[in-house]
Parts: structure tokens; C-alpha cells; sequence
């Protein structure tokens, strides 16, 4: 194996492949000083290369003989897991119906629209669903709510809050009589309690609580959603150099996405549509670029049609492309067919 | 004598040069050591003959579980070939993987599928191969087992791990005769490579070629197809092109244009660069 796909600095490879230090076995007969010496580095500088060559060539070594490959997990044992899976429900059936159950954990979902469709009410409904109790058929989880446009209203949520309290209580005394144990010991104020709040003012801070995520979600494990409102604002100003533009997307939606496989959780990013110029027309599309389109696991995209709201399934892995209509009502985002009071339990 | 010396000189004139020298049968010993260890690194030479001997008999065409598609590649996609396909998003790359693994892992073996954008749908797998079955249903579970478990699937986001999973798959396979992959995905490979690229200095161009060196040599050495998806970025005047571009070109034995037409929702591959049919060639067909 050869020092140019270690994941060191550019100036520290550089210096080792002209110290001809070229390959991981060169590494590991010498010494950090020497190694110090040669490349005319501090000592702490070599002994943190040589870690991270040791670091490869241990994983290269330990041959898990069952496994082609290390932590790989096998189709079948993922199907295995994705039945336990939980997903959260948008309170509206029929969009839960073409999502396959709701948003689901582990992937990255997109929601896009034009301004006013309910982006933002949407993920406030999920901030506030994810927390339902297990009883309920929920996932009992904090929500993370990164606000980057400022479009967070505290009232909104505790509104959506009381009126998703007020379904559960209802569900509840429906099922009080098979099931006495059950209680429900939430109160709407509680809903705001688990809802982590970022503040996020520019590019650079989005991209620093992303980095900060992964650290915050370890210490925090009952995290289910991260919600992103959204992911385009800050990268649609100030911006000159498009190809760092999409070198930072691309990077940030790599990240995200180990985020969400490595904690089972649901990330879901809210963007804002632009108009792009194809073949003689000008079309809708959601923002960002081409580039960007492949990074998410899921899209969504709202739009109206006529005086109704709708959802398309844009893109995604395992359910079909399908649109159903949805309502925002004063309660929040609720199946637009029947204006529905009660949020589908699943 | 230095390094430089063995490599700008030609060597016999430098074993003649050091007749003036005090020790000079010491440092002739040491050319001549010199020269076999450089002539043994060399790989062993085969005919014609040989080369189309192993292409009979190990290079295999191995199913995309698209019939139609099949037919238009003369039997699919090939053991020993690193095949891409370019497409833009939502126009089927994904499923085309999917349902390649899933024929694959079915009547050929094993399947190594590497996924950077959580797009590998265990439940998607499950549908497609439990809709081409033809057994009876009671040999269907243990076999759909089977089947599931022919397909490993792991997570990589960044480029490191890929070196990384490709040097362990390297390894393993030198060591375990009885592991044998049949193909190896990665989607997308575009994803982990376009944000190393850029920013100026040629290391992500270094990198971008590496990987389809180490990919290429891991193909050929263990007749393994790999099957890699690219995405489109936008170029000028609205027309789109391939994210990874001029330089990742040479680099795939095969590269496929797909495209999809979302109003009759029928899809469209055609080839953008093949050893042996036309550029252009194309076919239409419908994903399920």
C-alpha cells in the first residue's frame, strides 16, 4: 500500500514520498524520530503519520475470516433491520402512504418548494412527531432543528404541539379500554423541551454544526431527526467560486449521511427552488445544482396544484414515484381529503 | 554510486565505468543484484492465445436483470471490465445497480456493494429478486436467504475508506480462493471523488486516478465485473456533462449514458465508449 492514499496533510505526504517514504512498509522500519529528522517535522507531527499508517495497516490485517470485507453487513441482515426500523409519520396518511410509512431513519430526505407550499411547517411537524411515545407508534426521540433562514416560530410549534397532544389524548381514551397501562405522562410543553435548537448565520457556521453534529449526537443518542431549514439559504449569497460551492455541498452531504447511518437517525433537508434553463424553456427545480440532486437518499418536492397542495416523489431507492395531496392546517400539516382531525397513528 | 545513477545511465556502461574503481568486484556483484531484483519485478509476458484463453474461459458476461439491456451489451456486463454508468439524478443508476446485485447475487455469486449515498435498498433487493423467481415457494425462503446473503453491502464516505476496502478486498481475495466475488459496485463513485478535486494542486487528480488503477488491476486479477455510477453536473448553455470528466474518461473499459424520459417513463442507455460496439448505439427500456 502507498503513503499517497493515507488521509494526512498534502504538505506531509509531499514531504514523505520526496523523503522517499513511499510505501506503508518504508513507514514501519524506522523510527518516529528518524522520521522527524528526515522530513524536518516535530516529533508529535511523526508519531500522529505513524499512527495513522499503523491504523490502515491494522485494519488491513485483521482478515475477519467470515467477512470479504470489514463491517460490511450482508443484504439480508439489513432487511432483517429495516423491518425494526422506525419511521415518522408527517401526520398526513396519504403522504405517509406514498413514503412508504413516513420519513424514514438511516436515510437523507429532501423536501424542496416554492415559498409558502409549508416547508417549514412541515419540519416543524416532524420536529414535534419524532417525539410521539413508543405507545403511540412513535420513536420517542429528541428532534435537532438547525434554523438557517430564521423561519422558526416558537408559538407555531407549541400550536402543533397542543394540537398533536390533543390527537394523542384522544387516541388515547380510545384505547383505554383494552389498555389500562397506558398512560400519557407528555405534556405540550414538553414537546418544546426536546426540540435542540441551532441558530446558523452563515455558511460557515452551517458547516462547523454540521461537523459539531456527529460529537453532539454521541453524547446525545435519543436524537431521531436532524432538520435543516434550510440547506440552500447561506449558499445562495457570497458565493463566487461555484466549484467550492459544490466541492462544500458535496462534502456536507457526505457527512450528513454518515450521520444518519451511524445513529439510525432521519435527516431531513428543506430547500428552495430556482429556475434552471433546458431545452428552450425555463423549468422549475429545486436549487443547488445538478451536483447536488444525487447527494440526498430521498426527494420530495411540494407544489401547487390548483388551490391544493401537493407532494411528488422526485427520487427515491425503494418506493415508486407517486404525488398525494396534504393540507397545512391551524393544527399543522394534516391529509387535505377529508381535513382529517386526528393524526394517523401508525 | 546513487540512485540517479541506476536510472539515467545506461546500466552496462555503468558496470564498465566502474573497472577504474578501487573495489570494483564488489560493486559489479552489487549491479548485477541490482538488475535481477528489477528484472524479476516485471509481469510475465503472455501471447495473444493466452490472453484469449482467459477471456473465454474466466471473463464471464454477467446479467443486469435487464433483459433488454443484456441483449444490447452482447450478455451483459463483463467479468474483468469496469463498467460506469453516467446518468443524471433519478434517471435509474441506482436501480440498474440494485437490480444487477440482485441477478448476480442470484446465479452467479457473490455481490460487494459499496454505497455512498444510502441508496442501497435492502427492500428494493428483496422485491426484485422475489419478483423474478421462478421456484416453488417452498424452496423459496432458503434460497431467497441465499441470495440476500450473496450481497454485502457497506457504507463509504470518503475516499481513504475506498482505498482502504479496496486493499482488504485485495488482500482477502488474494488469501481466500474459496471468496469469490463476482461483481463489485460502488454508487457513486463521483460522490466520494468531486469533493477532493479542485482547490488547486493535482493530489485529487492523483487520487481520482489511483482508484481506477487499483480498480481496474483488481478486475483484471480476479475476474471481477465493477460496475461504478457517475453523476451529471451542469455544463455550458444548460447542456449537462459527467461530474467526473476529462481526465476519469480513459479510465472505464465502458462507459453508458443513461437517461430517462419521465412522461412515457421509459429509459435509454446508450454507449458512450466500449471496446468493441459504436459510440452512440442505443436502447430503449422500462424499469419496473
Amino acid at each position: 500500500m502507498e503513503v499517497s492514499s493515507l488521509p494526512i496533510s498534502a504538505s506531509q505526504r509531499a514531504k514523505l514520498i520526496s523523503a522517499g517514504y513511499t510505501t506503508l512498509s518504508s513507514l514501519f522500519s524506522v523510527s518516529h524520530s528518524d522520521i522527524a529528522r528526515d522530513l524536518e517535522i516535530s516529533e508529535n507531527e511523526a508519531l500522529e503519520i505513524l499512527r495513522v499508517a499503523s491504523q490502515r495497516r491494522g485494519s488491513e490485517r485483521s482478515d475477519g475470516t467470515s467477512s470479504i470485507v470489514n463491517g460490511a453487513q450482508s443484504a439480508w441482515e439489513m432487511l432483517n433491520d429495516e423491518e425494526s426500523l422506525g419511521r415518522i409519520t408527517t401526520s398526513c396518511s396519504e403522504l405517509d402512504d406514498i413514503l412508504g410509512g413516513g420519513i424514514s431513519c438511516k436515510e437523507v430526505t429532501e423536501i424542496g418548494g416554492v415559498p409558502g407550499i409549508g416547508k417549514t411547517q412541515l419540519g416543524i411537524q416532524l420536529a414535534v412527531n419524532v417525539q410521539i411515545p413508543m405507545d403511540y407508534g412513535g420513536l420517542q426521540g429528541k428532534a435537532i432543528y438547525i434554523d438557517t433562514e430564521g423561519s422558526f416560530m416558537v408559538e407555531r410549534v407549541l400550536q402543533i404541539a397542543e394540537a398533536c397532544f390533543e390527537d394523542m389524548r384522544g387516541y388515547h381514551g380510545f384505547l383505554k379500554r383494552d389498555l389500562q397501562t397506558c398512560q400519557l405522562n407528555m405534556q405540550p410543553k414538553d414537546f418544546l423541551e426536546n426540540i435542540i435548537y441551532f441558530r446558523v448565520c452563515s455558511y460557515t457556521e452551517q458547516i462547523a454544526v454540521v461537523n459539531y453534529l456527529e460529537k453532539f449526537i454521541s453524547e446525545h443518542k435519543d436524537v431521531k431527526v436532524v432538520i435543516i431549514d434550510s440547506i440552500t439559504f447561506h449558499f445562495r449569497q457570497d458565493f463566487d467560486d461555484m466549484a467550492l460551492r459544490t466541492r462544500l455541498l458535496g462534502g456536507m452531504a457526505l457527512k450528513l449521511m454518515k450521520l444518519a447511518k451511524k445513529f439510525t437517525l432521519a435527516v431531513v433537508l428543506l430547500n428552495q427552488v430556482t429556475t434552471k434553463y433546458t431545452e428552450g424553456q425555463y423549468q422549475l427545480t429545486l436549487a443547488l445544482g445538478d451536483s447536488w440532486s444525487h447527494s440526498c437518499t430521498n426527494r420530495v418536492i411540494l407544489y401547487w396544484n390548483g388551490n391544493e397542495r401537493y407532494a411528488y416523489i422526485d427520487k427515491s431507492p425503494s418506493v415508486r414515484s407517486a404525488a398525494a395531496p396534504y393540507a397545512v392546517t391551524g393544527r399543522g400539516i394534516r391529509s387535505s381529503v377529508s381535513n382529517c382531525k386526528r393524526v394517523k397513528m401508525m | 554510486m546513487t540512485i540517479e545513477d541506476f536510472l539515467l545511465h545506461d546500466l552496462y556502461a555503468l558496470l564498465i565505468s566502474t573497472e577504474q574503481h578501487h573495489n570494483f568486484e564488489r560493486l559489479k556483484e552489487g549491479i548485477t543484484q541490482v538488475l535481477t531484483i528489477i528484472n524479476k519485478k516485471h509481469q510475465p509476458w503472455l501471447s495473444g492465445q493466452d490472453l484469449l484463453d482467459d477471456a473465454l474461459q474466466n471473463k464471464h458476461f454477467l446479467p443486469t436483470g435487464c433483459r433488454s439491456i443484456d441483449a444490447f451489451l452482447h450478455g451483459g456486463l463483463r467479468e474483468g471490465y469496469l463498467t460506469e454508468l453516467v446518468g443524471t439524478s433519478s434517471s435509474g443508476k441506482t436501480q440498474i445497480c440494485l437490480q444487477a446485485a440482485s441477478a448476480v447475487a442470484k446465479s452467479w455469486g457473490k455481490v460487494v456493494f459499496l454505497d455512498s449515498g444510502n441508496s442501497f435498498s435492502p427492500k428494493r433487493v428483496a422485491q426484485i429478486v422475489n419478483q423474478t423467481s421462478d421456484l416453488s415457494s417452498y424452496e423459496v425462503d432458503e434460497a431467497f436467504q441465499q441470495v440476500m446473503n450473496n450481497i454485502v453491502c457497506l457504507s463509504v464516505f470518503d475516499i481513504f475508506t475506498l482505498f482502504e476496502v479496496i486493499h482488504q478486498l485485495k488482500h482477502n481475495l488474494r488469501s481466500q480462493i474459496d471468496q469469490h466475488i463476482r461483481m463489485l459496485i460502488i454508487d457513486s463513485i463521483s460522490s466520494l471523488i468531486t469533493p477532493i478535486l479542485g482547490g488547486g494542486g493535482a493530489h485529487g487528480h492523483a487520487l481520482m486516478v489511483s482508484v481506477g488503477f487499483l480498480l481496474k488491476r483488481l478486475a483484471h486479477e480476479h475476474d471481477i465485473s465493477i460496475l461504478v455510477t457517475n453523476h451529471m453536473v451542469a455544463g455550458e448553455r444548460g447542456t449537462s456533462k459527467p461530474a467526473l470528466g476529462v481526465s476519469w474518461r480513459s479510465i472505464p473499459h465502458v462507459r453508458l449514458l443513461l437517461s430517462r424520459d419521465h412522461i412515457r417513463n421509459i429509459s435509454c442507455m446508450s454507449i458512450l465508449r466500449h471496446p468493441h460496439m459504436a459510440t452512440g448505439d442505443r436502447v430503449e427500456f422500462e424499469l419496473q
